[in-house]
């Protein structure tokens, strides 16, 4: 019987990868099994481990983490960067184990599962029923340094995400990509398939998690936010020119952008579930948001003038006598979560908020909120090589216009394209963009004290407003 | 090709093309040609009075051999009125007189064959000028021979789904002739009416026609306005399928008697519509001009993205082997973007039209130089564009040397002003008293004849003129420009265009930085992992291609052209 990675090796390991949350903190591995073998009669190639590794910290609470092994008789000089460590063959011998997410002869086991939607002990693959095709694929490459994903790239058509760190429950980001498909939206990069793992719980109840998803890649796209820098450098460097007149000008690609959106958030609101918000219920979203304005105030000296008028916006909200419509939204809306395709926008990611518990990333909450976390995402565009040129009145003025004509220009989008127009909902917009603005305040001021002026001034324009009413 | 075209006696000989030889044929030459638009009136004059010629054309085709270019596309020069810059033509077999005659035409042909030089020529079959003897007779003798040559009608409403196309000056599609004192048919000016190419005999008139030429020995045609050959009720009366199959017609008399003759057609349509006029099987035109290029490309440059380049690129459907797109650079002549797209076929319609720059040019004709503030770097960006996109490049007289132009002169004749060949007296062109000249020639600062000109840029090493002829050759050095396939490589940056040609071993990348900044790219170049990038107008050899992205650093608006070499001992 072999005997496995011990647990120091896996700690060792996990220490050191970039996908590891733990760091900084005190923990131990508390538990390693296999939740699949992956094999493919007739593909040459090596078995796979996909072997889950629970972390549990001193201070409470527990992770786990997905770690696939492929193993060798013998070193594999190629792989060595992803050496993870040695195992007894129970033979006398020795097992030289690597990431097999770095083995090209082993990767090509997910995609042919997926393809088959193959099942096992302890796992199954599921193939999307729209992708009738598959593309044709290639050798992998593992792709960025992502925090908390391994990707991978089978020739240019088709990515890999492998969720490291693995819960219970579908992954949001699977299940709207299905909806999504299912609706027939065009933008989206068509989902292909996921993984997930069966196994029992230490309570003895099964426990499915999703292990990963798999989709077109979108080869030569460029990302949201990359496309608006580019404009907005190209302003800064015309002295004399407003934002409508120089070449790099955004605002029909931001158009565009509103219309994709709305399209996104239509084909949600077809398929999935939606539902209103009244009454208690929107008092009760009022109070959240009044909640983290009090905390982030307590603890960001900038914000605290603010505040008094900005609770205006929640006061607001929690008046509303309309119901608020509400549906299954991105979560987790801003410019890097869009990509400029051949075929036009689409929309990327739609895991929800990373640090929110599963159960309320799959909640339903307004559109509205989606839109506010765009118009969020433009001014930091706008103001963001403002650190390049400090104390620049010019530039900065510049900057005002760009993220004004830019956000116009994708709320009008969004209209036309037969949205909710959230230029008509004013109580509910400025409510949620001002609570983005908040947790950005906070979030600045803990980790990028240099960018903190990019929220303080929208709280600034958000307070005036409130005021001026 | 052909000798002793012409007897002594200076009248021109037919030649029967039927028994050339099997080596000299070439009948994909428009694939590789790199094409040269050059105005007769505009070159050169020899004969002192004011306006270029034929014969001052001919004492200037060194130059163009010099240049390296592979044929010659000139404009209408048949007899005209000239009240559509001679697209209105009143005799199919005749040269303008102020040009010379048709002699002259043939020696031209001759000597620039003698130089390897194709020539073709502008031939517009939709209509013809009012004052064209076969309309002269329709209206004065209506059940006369040519009584049934154009569309005539007792009242103006038929074909009321055809748009009018000249809408500043044409109110409808009909005009009534008070000699005939009936309507008749034109989709351009009043005074251009529409051949009837229902009846049996237009048609075999202009065939007869393009024999005419074909017979002194030219190389081809660029058809013009070839979707409004026919109308029919009930429909938009353009690219309807009795159009397709005349082209078709045409086609097959051309190649049963002429081989290796290109048809070269103006459908300014969508590429997706265009490519109907090459027909499915490769048996129509040729060629077809790829017009929506050239807006997404000085838009790319002006947004410093890719995406209105790459777009269009991937929107264009495959072509028959046989067939070729023609590309080109100016703001083109004669259409204005409004004729040939619109907002639903194209969400850029919209873009140019408020984009400041682009709506100042839009409806009116630039040269390339002032298009581009006369930057040099764009120039040559812009230039090295276009002899790589896939497509055969058609050049402008005088872009070579960054011409300027003059708007006040009014749309067209703006930029056919004379070519600038020195600093002196009317810039060269010509003899005459500088009052004399058809036009007058650009005399700014910037890119007056007094600085931009052939003499002093043949004498600067450095300059655009010298620059282009080696990109010219360039390209001719590598078929994957004119043969190979086309694959858009992506990349990491947005404002940085790139692609691979590749035809059989050559195998050609090209890199575009479409921003005035710096800028780096990285590229994934996998499937030539192990080759060496050789850029190709200096030779110097790159560092290998790896597994992990290929990165590049580009100056502003700075371009490569690698040609990528597989290791040693593959081929």
């Amino acid at each position: 019987m072999a005997v496995r990675l011990d647990a120091t090796v896996l700690a060792h390991h996990l220490a050191s990868q970039r996908w590891f949350a733990g760091k900084g903190r005190a923990w131990s591995v508390t538990d390693v099994r296999t939740v699949a073998e992956l094999r493919a009669p007739g593909l040459d190639a090596p078995g796979v481990r996909v072997d889950l590794i629970q972390v549990t910290y001193d201070d409470g609470g527990t992770e786990t983490y997905q770690q696939p092994l492929v193993s060798y008789a013998d070193d594999v000089e190629h792989l060595s960067h992803a050496f993870v460590g040695h195992e007894d063959d129970g033979a006398g011998g020795v097992r030289w184990l690597y990431d097999a997410l770095h083995d090209k002869g082993s990767t090509g086991l997910w995609v042919e599962g997926i393809a088959t939607d193959r099942t096992g002990p302890g796992f199954a693959f599921h193939r999307e029923p729209t992708a009738t095709e598959l593309p044709p694929g290639g050798p992998s490459i593992v792709v960025g340094a992502e925090q908390s994903n391994t990707s991978l790239i089978f020739g240019d058509t088709l990515i890999l995400k492998v969720f490291r760190k693995v819960s219970p429950g579908l992954n949001p980001d699977i299940e709207m990509h299905s909806a999504l498909a299912a609706a027939g939206s065009t933008h989206i990069a068509a989902p292909l398939g996921w993984l997930e793992g069966v196994w029992e719980r230490s309570d003895g109840e099964p426990t499915t998690a999703s292990l990963a998803m798999s989709q077109e890649y979108l080869k030569g796209a460029t990302d949201g936010w990359e496309l608006a820098l580019t404009s907005v450098r190209d302003l800064y460097a015309e002295a004399d020119l407003h934002a409508d007149e120089v070449g790099g000008d955004f605002a029909g690609e931001a158009r565009r952008l509103g219309a994709a959106t709305a399209e996104v958030h239509a084909a949600l609101a077809r398929v999935l579930p939606t539902g209103r918000l009244e009454g208690k219920e929107l008092v009760a979203l009022a109070d959240g948001m009044r909640a983290r304005l009090d905390r982030a105030a307590a603890e960001v000296s900038d914000l605290a003038p603010y505040a008094d008028a900005l609770r205006g916006a929640f006061d607001d909200v929690a008046a509303l006598d309309e119901p608020v419509p509400v549906q299954r939204v991105h979560g987790d809306f801003h410019l890097g979560q869009v990509m400029r395709t051949l075929q036009g926008w689409k929309l990327l990611d739609f895991e929800g908020e990373p640090a929110r518990p599963l159960d309320e990333r799959r909640g339903l909450e307004t559109p509205v909120k989606d839109v506010a976390g765009m118009l969020r995402s433009f001014d930091y565009a706008a103001r963001h090589l403002l650190a390049d040129h400090p104390g620049d009145p010019q530039r900065a003025y510049r900057a005002t216009e760009w993220a004004e004509r830019n956000r116009d220009a994708f709320l009008a989008g969004y209209a036309e394209a037969g949205g909710e127009d959230p230029r008509r909902q004013p109580v509910l917009l400025r409510a949620f963009e001002t609570d983005k603005a908040v947790y950005e305040v906070l979030y600045e001021a803990r980790n990028r004290p240099t960018w903190l002026h990019i929220p303080i001034a929208a709280i600034d324009r958000l307070a005036g407003k409130q005021r001026d009413e | 090709m052909t000798d002793d075209l012409l007897e002594p006696t200076g009248a021109p000989a037919i030649d029967n093309f039927a028994d050339v030889p099997d080596e000299q044929r070439d009948p994909h030459w428009y694939k590789r040609a790199v094409f040269y638009e050059v105005l007769v009136r505009s070159f050169k004059d020899s004969n002192g009075d004011g306006t270029g010629d034929l014969a001052g054309l001919i004492d200037k085709l060194d130059y163009i051999h010099w240049l390296g270019v592979d044929c010659i596309w000139l404009p209408p020069f048949f007899k005209s009125p000239l009240r559509d810059g001679g697209y209105d033509v009143s005799d199919f077999a005749d040269v303008l007189p102020e040009f010379g005659t048709i002699g002259d035409f043939v020696e031209f042909v001759d000597a620039a064959h003698a130089r390897g030089i194709r020539v073709i020529i502008d031939f517009v079959m939709n209509h013809t000028s009012d004052q064209h003897p076969w309309f002269q007779s329709s209206r004065t003798d209506p059940d006369g021979p040519y009584g049934d040559f154009y569309v005539w009608a007792d009242s103006d409403e038929s074909y009321s789904d055809a748009r009018v196309i000249f809408v500043d000056t044409e109110s409808s599609n009909w005009t009534f002739d008070p000699v005939r004192k009936q309507y008749f048919w034109h989709r351009f000016f009043s005074h251009q009416p529409d051949l009837n190419f229902e009846n049996p005999r237009v048609q075999e008139s202009v065939i007869e026609a393009l024999k005419f030429w074909l017979d002194l020995g030219i190389d081809g045609f660029r058809l013009d306005a070839v979707p409004y050959l026919f109308e029919e009720e009930g429909t938009n009366c353009e690219n309807l399928p009795a159009t397709h199959e005349f082209l078709k017609r045409v086609r097959k008399e051309v190649d049963a008697l002429y081989p290796d003759r290109v048809l070269l057609c103006e459908a300014n349509q969508w590429p997706g519509d265009v490519v109907e006029y090459f027909g499915a099987d490769g048996d129509e035109c040729q060629m077809a001009f790829h017009f929506p290029v050239m807006p997404r490309l000085f838009m790319g440059v002006r947004r410093e993205s890719r995406y209105p380049i790459s777009e269009i690129m991937a929107q264009t459907p495959r072509i028959p082997d046989n067939c070729q797109w023609g590309i080109f650079l100016r703001n083109h002549d004669e259409l204005t973007l409004e004729m040939v797209t619109d907002e639903e076929r194209d969400y850029m319609w919209a873009e140019y039209a408020k984009d400041p720059r682009m709506k100042a040019n839009i409806g009116i004709r630039r040269r390339l130089a002032p298009l581009l503030d006369n930057d040099r770097n764009q120039l040559e960006l812009f230039t090295a564009l276009l002899l790589s996109l896939p497509g055969s490049p058609v050049l402008y007289y005088g872009d070579e040397i960054g011409m300027g132009d003059n708007i006040w002169l009014g749309d067209r004749d703006g930029v056919r002003t004379p070519m600038q060949w020195t600093p002196d007296r009317n810039a060269g062109f010509s003899t005459s008293n500088p009052g004399q000249l058809y036009l007058p020639a650009i005399m700014d600062p910037i890119y007056g004849h007094q600085v931009t000109n052939v003499e002093a840029q043949l004498a600067s090493s450095t300059s655009l003129l010298h620059w282009t002829r080696r990109m010219i050759e360039a390209r001719k050095q590598n078929p994957a420009f004119g043969l190979g396939t086309w694959e858009d490589m992506g990349g990491s940056n947005p404002s940085v265009l790139s692609f691979v040609r590749e035809f059989g071993d050559d195998v050609v990348l090209c890199v575009n930085n479409l921003s005035r900044f710096p800028q780096p790219v990285e590229l994934d170049l996998r499937r030539w992992e192990g080759y060496q990038p050789i850029e190709l107008l200096g030779t110097v050899h790159f560092p290998l291609i790896g597994e992990l992205p290929y990165l590049l650093t580009l100056a502003g608006h700075g371009f490569y052209w690698f040609r990528l070499s597989p290791p040693e001992g593959e081929s």
